[in-house]
């Protein structure tokens, strides 16, 4: 096969100098998309944790009990994960671009609406429906992108980003200022406004068809397929994640991953492009990194054609692969395990007898910690030393026996120690949800599986609260809360332990 | 039966809603007990109280709380060497009202809300300041632009319909005590639907021009493809 090899790599140098000027590009727009995503994590969250200034608000001028207007919030942030499979489907057919777009619309819609807003079942439409199903779009599909453009540095690339999340809180008092100026509806009005600003952002969410690199990343793993030793030697690490795992994993999902490929670029491609994309599959351009051989041009070609309609629109074969459940056990847990300190971290400080002047300073550490600890550990896992899933596990570990200390802490110092040690181990986890999701499935699959991974998540982010504030009620201490969560920490990894068991599952199924 | 102890210069508010008797008394640390030569006067403004019970560190007297008039600041001085004293304000409870004004728009309905925290008072009214008069708010008499609801006993809104900009300014929630009435202001500010409309549309013209920079980028990328 060296000859057709060495045939394969000439007509590739003059495509590689080409894309070389595109590959700047594509650091570029890796970069918008990393910007975009941060944007949308900041505003995201921004509106989610500021929606207790508005509460106040709606609840002494339109009325309704308490319970009522917590409706309201509770519709926005659960439909935020469980609208997730929809907008796989919409982000499939449309691609992220239109998605992201009509995303910020909903958004921006649903902020104009809800000025209009004189009762509260208008406002949980208006505010809780629009707004949950725009923040499920843009986050999806700025989620997916990421993890398409930054194929190498995607756990920093996805750290940065959520460290948005940090910024949130000079969100609140930007809010209360806002309120007191222009009261409730004009400060609706001018959100409203700063969403919109999500539009342009979106825009920069180019469709990747004109882009070799995602292509060349996936293909490596086909090639590993046919060629495993030689390739994984010739890989060169500015395009893969990790070449160990490629490797491992090619022969698991390689063929779904092959389908995956062929007809998600004839959705993510528009018509000129489309013609372009077969070209490139027999001409392969790598920026001089990976060649590619004869053999596998063809395998590839075939079955464009063939598979072009045999996916459907929504897409369940993620609920038939083991791997799927391994990671929404994980997910799942992992959620409740970060939810419920976080909310009861302040009322536990107060029955400790703190004041609310020095809780707030460990809030104020925490979300600190948490954004610098996000940054450090996707900048680790980014470094390939192990794989991705092993920091995963080792941080869900380390913050179940965080929490299970928790109890011990009854002064404020020692609640501070837990405070920033459960910040660490917390960023440390959620900054590589992503990328290990990435590294089970592959890019192309991803939309289908984070839609249902994030409906999981959603039923736990919906049960978590009233969950922990029933065990309060149960036992009358905050404690149980911290064992519950550090006990669901524990848990969630223990689904990982199935991974290599469920590659071989994989395999055999493939295989037969 | 109250209580002020000693050192130093001590205040302490008492609030009363209905008619009570109630004792006051001051009471010597004992660090202070070998100041035997104390005289002890129990005062309310320039007038003095007599009947006053002494026990062995404590004077004390008793009132009987029927009206407004009785209320006030009680003060009992213990002059020794030094002069200590201790000062009860009997008070009729405190309205809060609203430090921040409440913002409304043009033609929107508003409603402002009073309460009391424990007590219970007789009758609510509202004024609203016009020049410097306050003038009692009619609901019945206009029907159509005040409402006013007692929702519970310790809470009253004032629901002001059709908002104008003539509505802004100072209103007065008043709680009628047996033994007295309390006041707390509320601040009304209404504004245009222009004011808020003018940042937003700020925002809107930003997001535009950078909508239509992309958009050329984009061009511009597309024509260097093209060419290339």
């Amino acid at each position: 096969s060296s000859p057709a090899e060495r045939k394969e790599e000439e007509p590739e140098a003059p495509a590689a100098g080409q894309s070389r000027s595109a590959g700047a590009m594509d650091g570029g727009w890796a970069w918008a998309a990393v910007l975009h995503f941060f944007l949308v994590n900041v505003l995201i969250m921004g509106m989610l944790k500021t929606f207790g200034i508005f509460f106040v608000a709606f609840q002494e001028e339109v009325g309704g009990s308490s319970e009522q207007v917590s409706w309201i919030g509770s519709i926005m942030s659960s439909l935020r994960f469980l609208g997730a499979p929809l907008v796989a489907v919409v982000c499939r057919k449309l691609g992220e671009w239109l998605t992201s777009i009509i995303g910020a619309g909903l958004v921006a819609g649903g902020c104009l609406l809800s000025t209009q807003a004189t009762s509260v079942p208008f406002l949980c439409v208006s505010m809780g429906v629009l707004l949950g199903m725009g923040f499920a779009c843009l986050y999806q599909a700025a989620a997916v992108m990421t993890a398409k453009r930054c194929r190498t540095r995607l756990a920093l690339s996805n750290a940065i980003a959520r460290s948005g999340m940090g910024l949130t809180f000079l969100m609140a008092p930007f809010t209360q200022l806002l309120i007191d100026l222009y009261g409730w509806q004009g400060t609706l009005l001018i959100f409203g406004g700063i969403m919109l600003n999500l539009v342009p952002s979106s825009m920069l969410l180019r469709p990747t068809s004109t882009h070799p690199p995602q292509r060349t990343a996936a293909k490596t793993q086909e090639r590993g397929f046919l060629m495993a030793k030689k390739d994984s030697e010739t890989l060169d690490g500015c395009l893969d994640e990790s070449t160990p795992r490629e490797t491992q994993l090619r022969s698991a999902r390689d063929l779904p991953s092959t389908e995956g490929l062929m007809t998600s670029h004839d959705r993510d491609v528009s018509g000129p492009g489309d013609t372009s994309a077969l070209e490139r599959l027999k001409k392969p351009s790598t920026e001089g990194c990976s060649p590619e051989t004869a053999a596998e041009a063809k395998r590839k070609t075939v079955p464009l054609t063939e598979k072009d309609s045999s996916e459907p629109l929504l897409d369940f074969s993620p609920l038939k692969d083991p791997v799927f459940f391994i990671f929404t056990w994980s997910f799942f847990f992992s959620h409740l395990a970060y939810f419920v300190p976080i909310f009861h971290l302040v009322a536990r400080a107060r029955t400790l007898g703190i004041s609310s002047m020095d809780a707030s300073y460990l809030i104020a550490v925490a979300g600190i910690t948490e954004t610098i600890s996000q940054l450090l550990s996707g900048w680790v896992a980014d470094q390939n030393w192990t794989k991705k899933y092993h920091y995963h596990v080792a941080y869900l570990v380390l913050s179940g026996v965080t929490n299970l200390l928790c109890p011990l802490a009854t002064t404020f110092p020692w609640l501070m120690t837990y405070v920033v040690a459960f910040a660490v181990c917390c960023g440390g986890f959620m900054a590589l949800v992503l990328p290990v999701l990435v590294d089970l499935v592959g890019v192309q699959k991803l939309h289908s599986y984070l839609g249902f991974a994030a409906f999981f998540a959603g039923i736990g982010a919906a049960g978590g609260p009233p969950l922990a504030g029933w065990l309060y009620d149960y036992t009358q201490t905050y404690v149980c809360s911290f064992l519950f969560a550090g006990a669901c920490a524990l848990v969630s990894p223990l689904s990982f332990l199935f991974e290599p068991l469920a590659q071989r599952w994989k395999l055999k199924k493939a295989n037969m | 039966l109250l209580l002020g102890v000693s050192g130093t210069s001590v205040e302490k508010n008492i609030t009363l809603d209905s008619a009570t008797r109630i004792e006051l008394s001051c009471r010597l640390d004992s660090e202070y007990s070998h100041l035997k030569s104390l005289q002890v006067t129990w005062k309310r403004g320039n007038e003095t109280i007599r009947h006053i019970n002494k026990t062995e560190n404590s004077w004390s007297i008793q009132l009987r709380i029927l009206d407004n008039s009785k209320l006030g600041s009680y003060s009992c001085v213990l002059q020794g060497e030094e002069e200590i004293s201790a000062v009860f304000h009997l008070q009729v409870p405190k309205i809060e009202g609203k430090e921040k004004p409440i913002v409304s728009y043009e033609g929107d309905t508003v409603v402002m809300i009073c309460k009391t925290f424990g007590y219970t008072p007789i009758a609510w009214t509202w004024y609203v300041t016009n020049g410097s008069e306050q003038i009692a708010v009619n609901d019945s008499l206009l029907a159509d632009k005040y409402v006013i609801d007692r929702i519970s006993a310790n809470v009253t809104h004032l629901k002001i319909l059709k908002l104008t900009k003539e509505d802004e300014g100072v209103y007065w929630c008043e709680a009628a005590f047996e033994l007295g009435k309390s006041i707390g202001k509320l601040k009304l500010k209404v504004l245009s639907l222009m004011v808020p409309l003018k940042p937003f549309l700020a925002i809107v013209a930003e997001v535009v021009i950078l909508v239509t920079i992309v958009f050329l980028y984009e061009m511009y990328l597309k024509k260097k493809e093209k060419c290339a």
